[in-house]
């Protein structure tokens, strides 16, 4: 069943159009089937590794364990006073992705190949840090469980090797886009 | 079985450390890997069926492969150590 591309938007709208749902690229480009076929085992990849890992398997750049902000303080900067109050309290700092992105990136390195997915995995990221939270104000147990070992380094490889292949479909709509462009 | 009806999907892992179970995800990895890799590639979408499927049993043929040298390797290793 050969496709007949007739029509092709610009190549930069179909390339960020195949990251915000992957598939869509080809659509635009006229290739419905291809977009649908790649797009949804893509989806579906990812989704099986979140269901494999858990939501939790995600790690969110900038949040911790428990679903709370990293904060950087300043050695020196113990304890700070409350301008209200007058009261001397322990020093909020700054977030960690606005002091050390890069580094905070490099200790969640998964989070790099999985943002290729798109929104969806931006998603994914606010779930996560949700299901890392107490459940209820004074319980320390999260909403979601923690998975370990080989359960959640299947779920990350899922995950990343999704985006991947999103990364591989890209590429692959954006230069056929172009290639009907200068076809026409 | 227990394990599975306890299950709350997206916020439980699926218990799958059984070292008779999760080997068993190679499968889905790989026919995933099969359909979107020979999308990009094929010309036509009516060639991505026979040649994913060509792909996928390869890549688990290789995988079964390597499985079995990197086995035959850590029985020799435990026989010459022994």
């Amino acid at each position: 069943m050969p496709e007949s591309p007739s029509r092709s938007a610009p190549v930069a709208v179909v390339a960020v159009a195949s990251w915000l749902l992957p598939g869509l690229g080809y659509f635009l480009s006229g290739e419905r089937v291809r977009g649908l076929v790649a797009g949804l085992t893509i989806i579906l990849m990812y989704t099986f590794g979140l269901l494999i890992g858990g939501v939790r398997v995600i790690e969110t750049p900038g949040y911790g364990d428990h679903g709370q902000r990293l904060m950087v303080v300043q050695s020196g900067a113990g304890e700070q006073i409350n301008e209200s109050t007058g009261e001397s309290e322990p020093a909020e700092g700054t977030w960690v992705m606005e002091v050390h992105p890069i580094d905070e990136l490099r200790n969640k390195p998964w989070n790099i190949p999985q943002v290729l997915v798109g929104p969806i995995h931006l998603a994914a990221c606010w779930g996560s840090v949700l299901a890392s939270r107490p459940a209820a104000a004074g319980s320390t147990q999260p909403i979601g469980v923690r998975s370990h070992a080989r359960t959640n380094e299947i779920g990350s490889l899922f995950a990343a090797v999704a985006g991947m292949l999103n990364l591989l479909v890209i590429i692959d709509a954006s230069s056929r886009a172009a290639e009907n462009r200068e076809e026409r | 079985m227990s394990y599975l009806l306890a299950w709350t999907p997206f916020l439980d892992p699926i218990p799958i450390w059984s070292n008779a179970v999760w080997p068993w995800m190679l499968v889905p990895m790989a026919a995933a890997v099969s359909i979107v890799y020979k999308s990009v590639k094929c010309r036509t979408m009516s060639e991505v069926p026979r040649e994913a499927s060509v792909i996928f049993a390869t890549i688990l043929a290789g995988m079964a492969a390597a499985a079995v040298v990197l086995a035959v390797v850590v029985h020799v290793m435990e026989w010459a150590a022994s």
